[in-house]
């Protein structure tokens, strides 16, 4: 796992961001991830320009129930594929969580999150830093710390695999 | 202790005694994909296995209903994708364009029983909870595992219990009730769990209000919600599906000392027609609260409500008014599948529907995305029955309100968003 830390913007979300939202239907007939990075957020009132503004090594900051709706893993692809390194939520909708972890992609659970961004305690554009192993978040613009739960059981392991996939095969190589 | 439903099925499909947040793998019982999500599978597939054969051609299906029939070049080509590749790998359970929405086409085949453990590319999956299956959305990577060895992980929820009293008064349904559900619990009030639903209104509902019912536990963020096979919905699916749904449902029964997390209560008597105001289904309000709203098209249909029932409801708002729809609305009715086209033609609907200015469509998904036909401007506000209305979900700057298929007929009939029991005789 990850143990340095990472250094990026925040661009802040509200509570049950739908995945027509992270990516929109519009575009699901697409089947090539690289691909599908330029449409993030398209749909998002106030974050139409976020594909093209936002750089690697930014992150994604939401509050409760973050990629409820749908199945696409679409909406996964296109901030990994973006390079965004890691989604910090409250929490994820159930869909959306089994596509990060079957991608190997880092997602961490932040209690409180939802009402700090309520609160202007996390901002849009706010300089973060953030260890995906360890958890510790600091908002370096305004000093106010966070603390982030990564995934555990077996997700823990699949996420340790880099993927279902390669979990799998991890395991069957092992039989 | 006693076990509820869910932690019974995943038993049944794991071989493990299970408790609530134990993580398992399930044997899968069908593995299915749509057009949607389909041909992302096959090319992922093909990738990290290099081409091989899958677990068990039987246990999978294709189904073609997001945009049936293709209406671009990438879109066919996807479709093709998938054609080409059952074909490859033996598998004959495709239901192509022709067939509808895919969930409804694979229950109406019989594929579908009590206690199954089904996957599929699309969230609204659970809808087959409504004869007690635990179908769930995913998305390519776990069809593509479970493609590979025919089992895939699933965390044991927690179950929410729901008894339901009472009888809908004129003009209101089980779609009203559960845009009451979504609102009274809100988008993420079922979060990750499973639902058991019961009570006298559900035991003496149609197949078609228990599949409404269950289609929108994914829009409160619930695993699936569960209604047990009665009366005439049993004999229909055991007809369809074989004498072994009733064992499936002795099995599956909840214990009577199971364990729920919540245990709710509703009386839906005095329920009044509701409506999922812009720009999300838990922005509940009654239909009264936001009746002589403006809107610009109406549409009846989708794997939350285009059964024969939902249609029949919303042909008896229009012929008490007279069988004329506003000339200041687009009208649109799309059946969920082949066969519910069929019903509604031997009923004599299609005919009355075109003569009142309606246009019928072929059976698909069609409104429920921007992507297909049907699409809002910018700006235009519909009223549909299908299950999400995010802010631009069918165009962008577009709103809609989201009603049972009654409200949407009354209000294509006034031109603006009307009360059914203001047209129903």
């Amino acid at each position: 796992m990850e143990q340095s830390v990472l250094r990026g913007k925040a661009w802040v979300f509200t509570d049950d961001v739908d995945t027509d939202l992270i990516y929109h239907n519009k575009y699901l007939a697409e089947t090539d991830p690289k691909k599908m990075a330029q449409f993030s957020f398209e749909y998002y009132p106030g974050k139409e320009n976020f594909a093209k503004e936002a750089k690697p090594g930014d992150f994604v900051v939401a509050g409760r129930n973050f990629g409820a709706g749908s199945s696409r893993e679409h909406a996964v692809y296109c901030l990994k594929e973006l390079g965004i390194p890691v989604v910090l939520a409250e929490n994820f909708s159930r869909i959306y969580y089994r596509n990060a972890i079957n991608n190997g992609y880092p997602v961490l659970f932040v209690a409180g999150l939802s009402q700090a961004i309520k609160d202007g305690k996390i901002k849009d554009g706010d300089e973060l830093e953030v260890n995906i192993g360890t958890g510790e978040i600091k908002d370096v613009t305004n000093g106010n710390a966070f603390h982030g739960d990564a995934v555990t059981d077996l997700e823990k392991d699949i996420m340790a695999s880099g993927g279902l996939i390669e979990y799998l095969k991890a395991t069957a190589t092992k039989k | 202790m006693g076990k509820t439903m869910i932690q019974k099925i995943i038993q049944r499909a794991s071989g493990k005694e299970v408790q609530v947040g134990d993580r398992v793998w399930c044997k899968i019982d069908l593995s299915t994909a749509r057009d949607f999500g389909g041909p992302n599978c096959v090319l992922q597939f093909d990738e990290v296995t290099d081409k091989a054969k899958v677990w068990d051609p039987d246990k999978i299906a294709f189904t073609f209903d997001l945009q049936a029939p293709a209406h671009a070049e990438k879109v066919a080509n996807n479709q093709k994708i998938i054609r080409d590749f059952a074909k490859r790998q033996g598998i004959s359970k495709v239901f192509d364009v022709n067939w509808g929405i895919g969930q409804h086409v694979l229950l109406e085949h019989g594929l579908v029983k009590p206690g199954d453990v089904i996957l599929g590319t699309d969230s609204h999956m659970n809808l087959l909870g409504g004869v007690g299956a635990f179908a769930t959305g995913v998305g390519n990577t776990d069809i593509v595992a479970s493609w590979i060895n025919g089992t895939l992980w699933f965390r044991v929820p927690e179950t929410m219990r729901i008894t339901t009293t009472g009888s809908f008064g004129k003009g209101v349904c089980m779609r009203d009730y559960l845009t009451f559900l979504v609102g009274k619990l809100g988008a993420d009030g079922m979060f990750f769990k499973a639902v058991e639903y019961y009570g006298e209104t559900i035991e003496k509902s149609s197949l078609a209000d228990r599949i409404t019912l269950c289609s929108m536990v994914t829009e409160m963020s619930g695993k699936v919600g569960l209604i047990t096979p009665n009366g005439e919905v049993l004999d229909w699916l055991v007809k369809r599906a074989g004498k072994e749904v009733i064992e499936r449902i002795e099995a599956m029964k909840a214990d009577s000392d199971a364990i729920y997390s919540d245990d709710l209560h509703f009386d839906v008597s005095k329920l009044e027609p509701m409506a999922s105001c812009p720009d999300a289904p838990d922005n509940v309000k009654t239909v009264r609260e936001v009746a002589g709203t403006h809107i610009d098209q109406v549409h009846i249909g989708s794997c939350s409500n285009g059964r024969f029932e939902d249609i029949a409801a919303a042909f008896e708002v229009l012929k008490d008014a007279g069988f004329q729809v506003s000339d200041n609305v687009r009208t649109i009715i799309t059946p969920t599948t082949r066969e519910v086209m069929k019903q509604c033609a031997e009923a004599g609907f299609i005919q009355k529907f075109l003569e009142a200015g309606v246009v019928f469509t072929n059976p698909t998904c069609s409104l429920c995305t921007a992507e297909h036909y049907g699409v809002l401007p910018g700006g235009d506000v519909g009223v549909s029955t299908t299950n999400r209305n995010f802010i631009g979900k069918v165009g962008k700057g577009s709103h809609t309100y989201l009603v049972s298929p009654m409200t949407a007929m009354a209000s294509a009939v006034k031109g603006v968003l009307t009360d059914p029991r203001d047209i129903l005789k």
